[in-house]
């Protein structure tokens, strides 16, 4: 039964991806958006691989379906809220219309963390998802573009009630990789790793004993608000948390 | 006497002198009359919060909740719900706003000072944000900010004090800011004196903000925030409680003549400082700032971004007050407009509409008045002389007719017919009467010159005014000659009444 | 005496784990226990993080070469240790966790150990697998950040597990006098 099921999911899931695989992304020097009191000049940013685009419901179907530990009515609530894939009818069930292609939300960082792990991946670091947020379709560095950060801002107009496009629907960037600004927010592994404190705007007031040694992170660019709303959603998270407007995806080692 | 006029002077000086003495800054050790003060946070604490909690009542824009009418510190429970939604700024415009309780500005929040306040604030599942809230009237870090960080779908809570007095904002303080203030997070907190407030028959609750958005003022459909603009400081609308109209038409404001009216007005910005005026009344007390003590008799106060005020007028007379922010430019090209409709009995000897409306000749008029005048008091005394009657006709006509008919009563050829030696008074110099009270449209033939114009009639002219003038045409340019009294013109008008015309 | 110590701890290392295999019902679905992490204490001795489960735990998560608030930590645990009674005291477990597995080996943690002078039955100092840092974070509700140098920045709280391994209580009063509130959730938890 489980075997047909796939074998059902496949077309679901190879329609969602003429867009498929991972990206070869060289790396290099970066100036962050986020400024951290320990940091010596520019990030360096190690090659790796990412997901061109995020994970779909009928991706992380077919990993819930091999790991039935990660059913919303099996997992444990330590690892996934009571939100967990919510929007799907079924635990191990998508509806027909069009669900399966779009990105997949409603997952914890635990659960992306795992889908990950078994393809031999793991979630992307902030600097590497940022570096590759960096680009529009035709400049690999597009932060200081007016033009490009109204674009983003432009989302957060757009009210969550209206549903997903399909993963993958928009122009490749100049790394190949798509929908990393405007569709949804994505985990990052060091997510808590984001240290903001609850009232941002003490930046630069040393309460030092709140984060052990060096003070809390400053958002160095002040005009890169996009950077500063997705830290800041990042920070407000826990592990086991979910959101409809939260998704996913994958980063490979480069060896 | 000139010797002690000459000594005046220096009396004079010895006196003010004298005079200066007394109001010159005190001595060192002198006691400077205290201000009265209400003693501060210090001062705030009254202890344990007594009783059972009770749960706050909350109300959406512009209603304000009940006095508390506590007497003693109370735990009192918040619950403030964040909320992303799309509404209407303007008419056909529509907008992302993020709202504390589902409307902008966010519920009003009304607790006594020296209460102990629960507070627990939820983010909406389906807000793409986190949030926070800062309230102005908390004594703590961040205001409540670093408390209460809630992710979309989570609740958090925290605790506080109101140990001050006084009206104050709220809004929410994640970063970035000013945007998440650009859409709409802010509200009012009144924190009451321990003594409450006088009793007012009306309170409402107005707040002012300014929005930024990528298109122009009114451009139709949604509209994205502009950051650019944002932080240019180039509002594209500057509202009360969040909309264009959310104060107008049929959401005004109400009241009675002869009723009391408190406003709680804030203003949540991001940007702009509030000139706020209410047209037509003048504010009878200010509490400026929101704070402690209150100016009176002020027609437009200052209330600055991330601040209140409070005020309270008596209304008086019926009729529409506009509120406005008095950057006038704001009022009438941005939307900072709202109503506080009066209704109730006129009062004329307060205010008493319009009562004259004349015609003012200006200099051009002034010799000639003088000939009107004349036969005015010739009249009067039944002594009216035709030729008193033709020298104020020709006053009259100047004024008012020759602007078509010309000076000379030659008319425009084609356009208005001629007065002069006119064929059509001619045959019958009684029409003349008809034409200057019903005007005269449709083709008529002058002179074997037809004429198609609208002449309107002279409504505007009384009795006398018509029949002078009509004299004097019909003694002019070889016209028949002949008179036409004040008498028969009321006769004439009363026969055939004349419906009222735009003044020619 | 140190002998005897040891191999009092020695036994009580193998007793624990006994103890809690036999007839206990299934684990808490909201227990942290559910993360199959491993870790490896200040002996050398490699143990499943539910082999902790029968004793409520205080837990906290550290580094040794942390200089500023790390010991503040230690200190905040001992305090809570103090303010109990010998009966209570021996009922609580107190696990610390290494922020840097890379660096904090046991040799490194049996040092720490002897320095701070923690009694070696009732205070584990474990090391975990690397993989496993961020996730046991999560379920402990502590933020960390690797830094340039090796140091990290962390938050500081204390975690109150109950027998079970749910979270009953945190504080992040942490140093000096205990948070008296949560003083009060240890000891109802240590209630037999």
């Amino acid at each position: 039964m489980r075997a047909l099921l796939v074998i059902c999911l496949l077309p679901l899931v190879a329609s969602a991806g003429e867009v498929t695989g991972y990206a070869r992304i060289a790396g290099g020097d970066f100036i962050t958006a986020l400024k951290y009191e320990d940091a010596r000049g520019p990030t360096k940013v190690a090659p790796f691989d990412i997901m061109r685009r995020p994970v779909t419901n009928a991706e992380f179907l077919a990993f819930v379906t091999r790991n039935p530990a990660w059913r919303r009515d099996r997992v444990a609530p330590v690892f996934a809220g009571p939100d967990y894939l919510a929007h799907w009818p079924a635990p191990a069930r998508l509806s027909p219309d069009g669900l399966g292609g779009q990105p997949v939300t409603r997952v914890s960082w635990y659960a992306a963390n795992a889908y990950c792990e078994e393809q031999g991946a793991r979630l992307p670091r902030w600097f590497e998802w940022e570096y590759v947020a960096a680009a529009d379709e035709t400049r690999r560095d597009a932060r200081r573009d007016p033009a490009w950060r109204e674009r983003i801002l432009g989302w957060y107009a757009r009210p969550s009630s209206r549903s997903l496009p399909r993963s993958g629907a928009q122009a490749a960037n100049a790394y190949g990789v798509r929908d990393l600004h405007g569709v949804v927010w994505e985990w990052t592994d060091d997510y808590s790793a984001l240290l903001v404190s609850g009232d941002n705007r003490n930046q630069g007031d040393p309460d030092r004993t709140q984060f052990c040694g060096a003070g809390a992170l400053s958002i160095d660019d002040r005009e890169n608000y996009a950077v500063l709303m997705r830290v800041a959603m990042l920070s407000s998270l826990g592990g086991s948390d979910t959101t409809m407007n939260l998704g996913f995806r994958c980063v490979r080692e480069v060896r | 006497m000139k010797r002690l006029v000459s000594l005046l002077p220096f009396v004079f000086v010895f006196v003010l002198a004298g005079c200066d003495r007394a109001q010159r800054a005190p001595d060192a050790g002198a006691a400077i009359p205290a201000q009265v003060t209400t003693g501060g946070s210090k001062g705030g604490d009254f202890g344990p919060p007594q009783g059972e909690p009770v749960k706050a009542v909350l109300t959406s824009p512009p209603f304000v909740p009940p006095a508390t009418g506590r007497t003693q510190p109370a735990k009192v429970i918040v619950e403030l719900e964040v909320i992303e939604k799309e509404m209407a700024i303007s008419e056909g415009v529509r907008y992302m706003f993020w709202t504390f309780g589902g409307t902008v500005p966010g519920s009003f929040i009304r607790v006594r000072q020296g209460d102990t306040v629960e507070f627990h604030l939820k983010n909406a599942p389906d807000s793409k944000m986190p949030h926070n809230i800062d309230l102005h009237g908390v004594t703590g870090p961040g205001g409540g900010a670093a408390s209460s960080f809630t992710a979309p779908g989570h609740a958090s809570r925290f605790t506080f004090k109101a140990l001050n007095a006084g009206l104050y904002v709220y809004h929410c303080a994640t970063a970035p800011v000013g945007m998440h203030v650009a859409n709409g997070m802010y509200g009012l907190i009144l924190i009451e004196p321990p003594q409450g407030l006088s009793k007012v028959d009306r309170e409402y609750y107005v707040m002012q903000g300014d929005f930024y958005t990528v298109g122009k003022y009114r451009e139709k459909g949604l509209q994205g925030f502009s950051m650019e603009k944002a932080i240019d400081e180039h509002p594209t609308y500057v509202l009360f409680n969040g909309g264009e109209g959310a104060l107008t038409g049929e959401k005004a404001l109400t009241a009675k003549t002869g009723e009391s009216v408190r406003l709680y007005v804030g203003n949540g910005g991001p940007n702009l400082v509030s000139s706020f005026h209410v047209i037509g009344e003048i504010f009878d007390k200010v509490w400026y700032e929101g704070g402690t003590h209150f100016q009176e008799n002020v027609q437009t106060t200052l209330i600055p971004a991330g601040g209140a005020a409070m005020m309270e007028f008596h209304v008086e007379v019926p009729g529409s007050y506009v509120l406005v922010d008095h950057s006038i430019f704001r009022a009438f090209n941005k939307g900072a407009v709202a109503i506080l409709k009066a209704e109730g009995p006129e009062v004329a000897a307060i205010y008493s509409g319009k009562e004259v409306d004349e015609m003012y000749l200006g200099d051009r008029a002034q010799p000639n008045l003088a000939a009107v005048a004349n036969a005015a008091r010739s009249a009067k005394a039944g002594a009216l002389t035709l030729d008193e009657q033709i020298k104020a006709g020709q006053a009259l006509f100047a004024g008012t007719c020759s602007t078509c008919h010309q000076g000379n009563g030659q008319g425009l050829p084609g356009v208005f017919p001629p007065l002069a030696k006119s064929d059509y008074f001619a045959k019958d110099p009684t029409r003349i009467v008809d034409v200057v009270l019903r005007g005269l449209s449709g083709t008529v033939k002058v002179n074997g010159q037809a004429y198609d114009s609208v002449m309107p009639p002279m409504s505007q002219l009384t009795d006398d005014e018509a029949a002078n003038i009509a004299t004097y045409v019909l003694n002019s340019w070889g016209n028949p000659g002949g008179r036409v009294s004040s008498d028969e013109v009321a006769k004439r008008r009363k026969e055939a009444p004349v419906a009222a015309a735009a003044p020619h | 005496m140190k002998r005897l110590m040891l191999l009092l701890s020695f036994v009580a290392a193998f007793a624990a784990p006994a103890a809690a295999e036999s007839t206990k019902p299934p684990l808490p679905r909201d227990s942290v226990y559910q993360l199959a992490a491993y870790f490896t204490d200040a002996q050398s001795r490699r143990f499943a993080w539910n082999a902790k489960r029968g004793q409520p735990q205080l837990v906290s998560m550290f580094y040794t070469s942390c200089k500023f608030v790390c010991p503040m930590i230690v200190d905040g645990g001992k305090a809570i240790e103090q303010s109990l009674s010998a009966a209570e005291r021996e009922r609580l477990g107190v696990t610390l966790i290494s922020l840097d597995p890379a660096r904090d080996t046991p040799a490194v943690l049996l040092r720490m150990r002897q320095d701070r002078d923690l009694d070696p039955v009732r205070w584990t100092l474990a090391r975990p697998q690397p993989q496993d840092v961020r996730a046991i974070a999560g379920l402990l509700g502590i933020r960390y950040r690797a830094l340039a140098d090796g140091e990290f920045n962390h938050t500081t709280v204390l975690v109150l597990l109950d027998a079970d391994g749910r979270v009953i209580a945190r504080t992040e009063h942490v140093g000096g006098l205990p948070d008296p509130v949560f003083l009060a959730a240890v000891r109802r938890t240590l209630v037999p």
